[in-house]
């Protein structure tokens, strides 16, 4: 295994009595990166962090973290980990700085109340630190398990769904607490059906569904690799005959007033459309230009949009 | 040893933040003792020994695997998986903060039976008879370990273990004398785990002796444990079921 690589996972292939929640995957973590797992719900993000956390076993394939075997050698993998699952899952009749102490202990790594206190600041949590977890709001619960991830100091840091059902504000605030975590050196890997998230925090991105990757690079290699169309849209009335006419264009329709062209050269085709329109004695309002983005990858290899089935 | 302190404090805290287990643990027991005591006062001399055993069975049968089981329903459990503690240490850490909640209860009803209904107590009969207690709850609670197991819910293993408690309840010479039971049930009565434990305790508190059969009930209440413990540990689960 090379030392770069925290996390390799071979052939695994995982099951819930007659599902198949992975079929065959493999895929490698290497140092320092953000990682994403993106996939819709039931694509098997979680069941696969499960297998890396040692929570669920796999019938084939082997996972490695910084070297030990997961399930050989499972305490020697799960001290270098991090966890914040899915559910927040949080011995929630202690208070806030009792639920830290204990977590950290868990890993036999003692923390004085001093430091207790630091990590609860940092994830402004500092004025709650005697209040009990289960009155705290969504945003700080969510963030109260981040503390807690860290609270043993892990080198790898695993979240399932970090930002699921919170607010714009709160994902923002979990989405800044992950960059400082990447920025102490940390690995960190994430699931998320968001692909706005995946896009804003990974460095790489495996895109899961059916139990199978069926792609694994960063966003901008995996959005070029497949010559995705830029959409142009914009409110004009021109012959769509006309338009299809145009240089590089690929696909065009009206929706409603907006004119929407699929177009691999989005600034030649715009330039030609202007001096359409001006030929035509019309004028050209509400231009936008949207570039391919990871839904428009992930709608090309599966056939789907995640937005409908996340 | 630090890591297991820490847990088993914040264990003990978690019980003693809960409202409704402070009532059932520490409020019901005493409640008891007053309806007992109001619907058969002149018995209750005989009855406190009984009476303390059929709150640890309740107990252990029902009251100590609900944290437990509320634990697993929530994930805490399989959270808790995910990190570098060993299975042991928890159940072992567990175990002790229910075994000084069971004692706690014990003495708040060997208290009132004490000072409202004359059962005799003395540093002979109490030497005696705490040991007796701890070890019919270890029993008791071994198998309510084994109902929290095959149980998929919270709501169900208390069914079960209420089930099981109000038989053992009224044949185990708890309550009423194994005398009023009919001839093919008194033949059985021995053989069951709370038989044992309330002659123990009795003898222990009424008379500050051993029983003379003492052995024979230790070893008893010693296998339904171990054979209890075996089952249950087999049993455990970190997750609900699917």
């Amino acid at each position: 295994m090379s030392q770069n690589l925290v996390i390799d996972i071979e052939n695994v292939t995982a099951a819930y009595g007659a599902l198949t929640a992975l079929n065959g995957v493999s895929l490698s973590v290497q140092k320092g990166e953000i990682f994403g797992l993106l996939g819709p719900n039931g694509a098997g993000k979680s069941t696969l962090l499960a297998c890396v956390e040692g929570l669920h076993t796999p019938l084939q394939g082997s996972v490695h973290v910084g070297g030990s075997n997961v399930q050989h050698e499972p305490m020697s993998a799960k001290k270098r980990l991090g966890i914040q699952l899915q559910k927040t899952a949080l011995l929630d009749d202690l208070t806030v700085a009792e639920l830290v102490e204990v977590y950290a202990a868990l890993y036999e790594v003692f923390l004085t109340k001093a430091q207790i206190d630091t990590l609860l600041k940092r994830f402004d949590l500092l004025e709650k630190r005697n209040t009990l977890a289960r009155r705290l709001s969504g945003g700080q619960q969510q963030r109260l398990s981040l503390a807690v991830a860290i609270a043993n100091d892990p080198e790898i840091i695993l979240l399932d769904e970090p930002t699921s059902a919170l607010d714009p504000h709160a994902r923002r605030a979990v989405w800044n607490e992950i960059r400082k975590m990447h920025d102490e050196g940390r690995t960190i890997v994430l699931t998320t059906h968001a692909m706005e998230e995946a896009e804003a925090l990974c460095g790489r991105i495996a895109i899961i569904d059916g139990g199978e990757i069926v792609a694994c690079d960063t966003p901008t290699a995996l959005i070029a690799s497949l010559n995705l169309n830029a959409t142009l849209k914009a409110t004009v009335e021109l012959p769509l005959e006309q338009v299809y006419d145009l240089p590089h264009v690929n696909s065009a329709r009206y929706s409603g007033q907006h004119l929407e062209v699929e177009t691999s050269k989005p600034e030649e085709t715009m330039s030609a459309l202007q001096g359409l329109a001006a030929k035509s004695g019309r004028s050209i309002r509400d231009v936008m230009l949207r570039q391919p983005n990871l839904e428009d990858v992930f709608l090309k290899l599966t056939g789907r949009q995640l937005s409908e089935i996340g | 040893m630090k890591r297991f302190l820490i847990l088993t404090k914040s264990l003990a805290l978690i019980q003693l933040r809960n409202g409704a287990i402070l009532f059932w643990n520490f409020a019901f027991p005493v409640l008891l003792m007053f309806i007992y005591g109001v619907v058969m006062s002149e018995y209750m001399k005989y009855m406190t020994p009984g009476v303390i055993v059929l709150n640890a069975l309740s107990f252990g049968l029902v009251g100590s695997s609900t944290m437990m089981l509320e634990l697993r329903e929530k994930s805490i459990l399989r959270r808790l998986q995910a990190t570098t503690l060993p299975a042991w240490q928890l159940i072992t850490s567990y175990l002790l903060v229910n075994i000084v909640i069971g004692v706690i209860q014990s003495t708040l009803i060997l208290v009132m039976g004490a000072v409202f209904y004359e059962v005799p107590v003395s540093t002979t009969s109490l030497f005696l008879a705490y040991p007796m207690i701890i070890v019919s709850l270890l029993t008791f609670m071994s198998l309510g370990g084994i109902i929290s197991g095959v149980s998929p819910k919270a709501g169900t293993a208390t069914a079960v273990g209420m089930t099981i408690y109000f038989l053992l309840m009224f044949i185990s010479d708890m309550v009423f004398p194994v005398s009023t039971l009919p001839d093919n049930v008194k033949d059985i009565v021995p053989y069951l785990p709370a038989y044992p434990a309330v002659q123990l305790v009795r003898s222990a508190l009424l008379d500050a002796t051993l029983d003379e059969k003492w052995v024979t009930y230790i070893l008893l209440l010693a296998a339904y444990g171990f054979v209890a413990t075996l089952i249950a540990s087999r049993l455990f689960r970190w997750e609900p079921k699917a």
